[in-house]
């Protein structure tokens, strides 16, 4: 169990871990850098910087109660569907690729690629955003057509453009 | 590999296939030359329809197709800044020492050179086309290619008119501004030393056997050279009139094994004759262009000709002997020449090539006070200090976008380019543990194909 450490696309580092399960079973995972306190520190700031100021225009105290309630909502809504910490591919030879990313509030959503799905496996270059990067994609195949892809599902999304 | 460094080239413009017309048709050819001379070349344009994306056309020559909204036929709009985080992206992903910007049309064009010249980088303009200077749309173009041209390293026009052009409309020096023709394919006139007879000197002479061609200077030329030197031979291709002038002289001065008269040639067997000489000798008594002493320049022969029309400003010297259209000049200059490639003081044919790129690389990219004071002198009071407000603007910005993304954190492009690119086989040859798992010949394919269906969750804009 070695642990690697990179940088994503936008130079925040990354630690990929891989795991040998078996001869034909291997977890691949890229842990993202946890929430930190000075960031979360500084949108709490930020929000009720901009609650007092608007308490101070309009003298009204749901302004202060909304603020709380806001962050609150807004940061269980962060943590739950958008901070992912981790993802993580496990690869089964035979089987098939289970694809896992754990949110930061520990909720996990996993899809499974069925083995004779996979057509292939390839990096690609694409424009993401203001920047050109590359990322690893499954091509999977067409039911219909042998020869055609039905759909490409990139890998570590997040992990990577984040 | 070329001969000089390798530069890594940048090709900038609005018009690119899958649009047809002259300027694409340039843009790809130029690329697939300057490919084969062993520069790294990328072409970026705009997004056409679902063409979006990074792809890749033949020898490895990289295209992106960026999502930038297209306004007018063809063109995107020019701000001067919405485009800079994604080229500032490419070029220093993929360390471009070049931007080389195509057509006046292209707001993408005059973009990238506003912003390779922030970043430093050197700047290469090519003028397709002819403007006029009364009515609106052109007087506005016009500003706007006085603002972008004016800092630019090199110009380079199509023609003699439209250097004139160029010139008049952005208020240039012309000293910046060369002529390089679309229609000279340099892949279709390369040298092939091997083809000529060393043992012997041989004079080509290509064009149309006409008054206006010199072919009564060529007829006096002959016998007299041919008397001087007996290793001299003349290979004459054309067709025309005065044929009949140089079959006489033939036949006068028995030269039969030593003058062959080829007639009519096809363009694509043009080369075929240029390879086998040493010389070549145009003797017009009048051109506005020549292309024929671009051709046998290009193949790696030593041209003389008549110093008449636009032809002194065709070659740089080094590469033509220029010479008065009469008999004894040109006995003179073909002498010279001669004499040159006895003592092989001619330039070997490769290192003719690739010149302008050389020279620009060598260039400094005006510092940005020098640049300020310049725009604001060049353009006129108003658009001057505009322009000069937004170009620093834009370098604030870029400063942005550093402190964003420092270049260190962009990863440099694999190098695709030519025949030692990463997706040829050349490269997974020496991998050989690699060529079990994945085949390389399927590779590419899947590239291109994976380019197809756009990936769950991943916008391409």
């Amino acid at each position: 169990m070695a642990e690697r450490r990179y940088r994503s696309a936008s130079g925040a580092p990354l630690a990929l871990r891989c795991r040998q399960h078996s001869a034909s079973c291997r977890e691949l995972a890229v842990r993202c850098p946890r929430l930190q306190l000075r960031s979360l520190s500084a949108v709490t700031s930020a929000v009720w910087l901009a609650a007092y100021g608007l308490f101070v225009l309009c003298e009204n105290s749901v302004v202060l109660s909304a603020a709380i309630f806001l962050m609150l909502i807004g940061l269980i809504i962060y943590l739950h569907c958008v901070k992912i910490d981790q993802e993580s591919l496990l690869v089964i030879g035979s089987l098939g690729i289970q694809l896992t990313s754990s949110y930061a509030s520990g909720k996990e959503s996993t899809t499974f690629i069925e083995m004779s799905q996979v057509k292939d496996v390839v990096i690609n270059e694409a424009i993401h955003m203001q920047k050109v990067i590359y990322y690893l994609c499954i091509l999977l195949r067409d039911p219909q057509d042998p020869q055609g892809v039905s759909e490409v599902v990139p890998l570590f999304q997040v992990s990577v453009t984040e | 590999m070329a001969a000089g460094r390798a530069q890594s080239v940048c090709m900038v413009s609005d018009f690119f296939y899958p649009n047809m017309g002259g300027v694409e048709s340039h843009i790809y050819q130029l690329s697939q030359c300057l490919i084969e001379r062993g520069h790294k070349v990328l072409v970026v344009t705009h997004a056409y329809g679902g063409r979006k994306g990074v792809r890749y056309l033949t020898n490895g020559l990289k295209v992106y197709y960026l999502p930038l909204r297209v306004m007018y036929n063809q063109s995107t709009a020019t701000t001067l800044f919405h485009s800079l985080p994604l080229l500032r992206y490419i070029f220093v992903r993929e360390r471009v020492t070049i931007v080389h910007a195509h057509s006046s049309f292209s707001a993408m064009a005059h973009d990238a050179l506003f912003h390779a010249k922030i970043m430093g980088l050197r700047t290469v303009f090519t003028d397709h086309s002819l403007f006029g200077f009364a009515d609106v749309s052109s007087v506005l173009t016009n500003k706007l290619l006085t603002v972008s041209l004016c800092d630019t390293n090199h110009i380079i026009c199509v023609s003699y008119t439209s250097k004139e052009n160029t010139v008049l409309r952005a208020a240039l020096d012309p000293r910046i501004v060369s002529v390089i023709p679309n229609a000279v394919d340099p892949t279709d006139f390369t040298p092939d030393p091997s083809r000529r007879d060393d043992s012997t000197v041989t004079i080509v002479v290509v064009s149309r056997l006409v008054y206006r061609k010199g072919i009564d200077l060529l007829s006096g030329i002959i016998p007299e050279l041919c008397q001087k030197y007996p290793e001299l031979h003349f290979l004459v291709g054309g067709e025309g009139p005065k044929r009949i002038v140089l079959e006489e002289v033939r036949e006068r001065y028995q030269l039969h094994d030593r003058v062959r008269l080829l007639g009519a040639l096809e363009h694509q067997d043009v080369r075929d004759v240029l390879v086998q000489g040493h010389i070549f000798l145009n003797t017009s008594l009048t051109e506005a262009f020549c292309m024929a002493i671009v051709e046998a320049a290009s193949c790696g022969l030593q041209v003389v000709s008549t110093r008449v029309g636009g032809i002194p400003e065709v070659l740089p010297e080094d590469l033509i002997i220029l010479c008065e259209p009469s008999v004894k000049s040109l006995c003179d200059g073909i002498e010279k020449a001669i004499a040159q490639l006895r003592s092989g003081k001619l330039p070997s044919p490769e290192s003719v090539h690739n010149k302008v790129y050389e020279r620009v690389a060598d260039e400094v990219v005006l510092p940005m006070d020098e640049r300020l004071d310049r725009l604001i002198s060049h353009c006129g009071p108003v658009t001057g200090y505009i322009f000069a407000l937004f170009a620093v603007l834009s370098f604030l910005f870029l400063l942005f976008l550093r402190w964003m993304t420092p270049d260190s954190v962009i990863d440099v492009a694999i190098d695709a380019t030519g025949p030692n690119g990463a997706w040829t086989k050349h490269c997974f040859l020496g991998k050989r543990e690699r060529i079990k798992e994945e085949p390389p010949s399927s590779r590419s394919a899947q590239m291109e194909r994976t380019n197809a269906p756009v990936p769950r969750g991943f916008k391409a804009c």
